[in-house]
């Protein structure tokens, strides 16, 4: 049980560094590095020189740190799925028993194949935005349901650490609307940067932050929503903050990190408007919104385990 | 409290990923700004617009040329090649230093009149887009000979490839013209070019 636990984590420490890796391979603009899937050029191992292009595929296409960029980021999602499928094997050996640890992991396991499709898919349509959103979205939901079967074990393991918490009922919806509306957020988010990316197309040589400025009322209510989601969490700090409902210090310490990385993630927005959109800031503000999806599906989790005896 | 140490280590990890990607994208900007070197330079030739204007190896100099071989009456992959050019013809309106130069070669039966109906069908209002022909041996002997294309079974067999020439009429790299992928890294090439330009200028 206790393997479990700790395979768990591996999976969400390296699902957390195949994101940002993935998030670098876009920023990059590495995500046609190589033209072919599973292979690169049709070859495992990617070409070092034009002379080792097969002739079906166009040179032009052939880039060397491009190519080998996307080929790690490739062999790394391997790895991670690997991982992800001996923490699935070990969840059926011994949490046969717990639904929530099991049929996490096992929804988890599934969508990582899924994942890797939508990935080949991403490379056969040529970087097409909408299949990007949904290649994001799928891995904020498999980090998602890693982190809720890991808790559970966690629980299953040492015994409910949250057994003197006595949250207020209405605690439920304050958890369940922030997530969604961190989705919703997050959806705007990658509408407003395939919106970035149209633009640069149709109007190349301008400045990216020019072209930001022309997008339309997307931004806004990315922004309106950004600052309202702070709010909101900072409403539940207050409310956990309650002596009397004795909120554990995992609780405590999630909705604190939380309200960091909002207010990061703020600060990181709002420089890509004034300041200029560099492809570092870009990255983190990706990556940090991962984050906050794990630490508000940790802090739901806390909730309901909460409500076991 | 939270601990020192668990600030430390927070701070540490951000700091190795900011510092590895931000290495990542610097070598991946300079691979994507890299011109690709020069091929040959393009013969001599003599041609005539749909417009009736001269055009000449001349006409490619100080300008960023995308050049590529159709017939008008085409019916595989033409249209998707001007389909194409066109998009680019579009996005690029602002920039008159790019031009784009399609050449028949089928003379016989794309004639000054044919190419000028075609290229008001894809739009063209301006002088950066020029529609060319000359006598079928020309063409034949520029597709061989300057372009290394097969030249056989012209009009037919006829090249896909988009040409990108510099400003000196140098050949620099060929991509697939019906292609998605080829073509956003023609235009990677092509922004480079002309920031090098207006750099230059
Ligand atoms: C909790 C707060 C926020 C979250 C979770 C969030 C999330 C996101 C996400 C997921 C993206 C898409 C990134 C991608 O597809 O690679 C995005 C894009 C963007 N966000 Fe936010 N955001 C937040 C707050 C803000 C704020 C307050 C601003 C300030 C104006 C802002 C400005 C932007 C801009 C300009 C983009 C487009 C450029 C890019 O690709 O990064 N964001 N956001």
């Amino acid at each position: 049980m206790q393997r479990y636990f700790q395979f768990s984590i591996l999976s969400m420490v390296f699902t957390y560094l195949l994101i940002f890796i993935g998030g670098l391979v876009r920023v990059s603009g590495a995500g046609m590095g190589c033209p072919d899937w599973p292979r690169c050029f049709g070859r495992w191992i990617p070409p070092t020189s034009l002379s080792q292009l097969p002739d079906y595929i166009d040179p032009e296409k052939f880039n060397l740190v491009l190519a080998w960029v996307e080929y790690l980021n490739r062999l790394f999602g391997a790895l991670v799925g690997f991982i992800i499928l001996i923490t699935f094997v070990l969840g059926y050996l011994h949490f046969k028993k717990s639904k929530n640890v099991l049929l996490s992991i096992t929804a988890a396991f599934f969508l990582t194949l899924l994942e890797g499709w939508v990935g080949a898919k991403l490379v056969d349509t040529v970087l097409d935005p909408i299949t990007i959103t949904i290649h994001l979205l799928l891995a904020l939901i498999i980090i998602g349901l890693i982190i809720y079967s890991s808790i559970h074990s966690y629980y299953l393991i040492v015994g409910n650490f949250e057994k003197f918490s006595n949250y207020h009922p209405h605690l439920k919806n304050v958890i369940v609307g922030i997530l969604v509306c961190l989705f919703i957020e997050i959806i705007i988010g990658t509408e407003i940067r395939g919106g970035l990316d149209m633009s640069r197309k149709d109007n190349p040589l301008i400045e990216s932050i020019i072209l930001l400025k022309m997008l339309g009322p997307f931004k806004y209510i990315h922004t309106i929503l950004g600052f309202s989601l702070l709010g909101l969490t900072l409403y539940l700090r207050k409310i956990v903050y309650n002596i009397k409902f004795k909120s554990s210090p995992f609780m405590i310490n999630s909705i604190n990190f939380i309200i960091i990385l909002m207010v990061t993630q703020i600060l990181l927005g709002e420089s890509l408007v004034f300041f200029d959109v560099k492809p570092l800031m870009q990255l983190f503000h990706m990556w940090f919104s991962s984050l906050l999806i794990g630490l508000a599906v940790s802090v739901f989790t806390f909730w309901k385990i909460s409500l076991e005896p | 409290m939270i601990k020192k140490s668990y600030i430390i280590s927070v701070v540490t990890i951000i700091s190795f990923l900011g510092i590895s990607a931000t290495w990542v994208i610097s070598k991946a900007n300079d691979s994507i700004k890299e011109l690709p070197a020069i091929i040959k330079k393009v013969p001599n030739f003599s041609m005539t617009s749909h417009n009736g204007t001269p055009f000449n190896q001349d006409s490619l100099k100080n300008k960023i040329s995308i050049l590529d071989f159709i017939f008008t009456s085409c019916p595989g992959p033409c249209p998707i090649m001007s389909s194409n050019m066109r998009t680019l013809y579009k996005q690029y309106k602002l920039h008159p230093n790019l031009q784009f130069i399609s050449i028949s070669v089928d003379p016989e039966y794309d004639t000054q009149d044919v190419l000028k109906l075609y290229a008001d069908a894809n739009g063209v209002n301006d002088d950066r887009w020029k529609f060319l022909r000359t006598d079928m041996e020309s063409v034949k002997k520029l597709n061989r000979e300057g372009f290394m294309f097969m030249s056989e079974s012209l009009p037919a067999g006829h090249s896909v490839k988009f040409v990108l020439i510099d400003e000196e009429g140098n050949i620099r790299q060929y991509y697939n013209g019906t292609d998605k992928g080829s073509i956003s890294i023609l235009r990677n090439h092509i922004n480079s070019f002309l920031k090098n330009f207006s750099k230059n200028a």
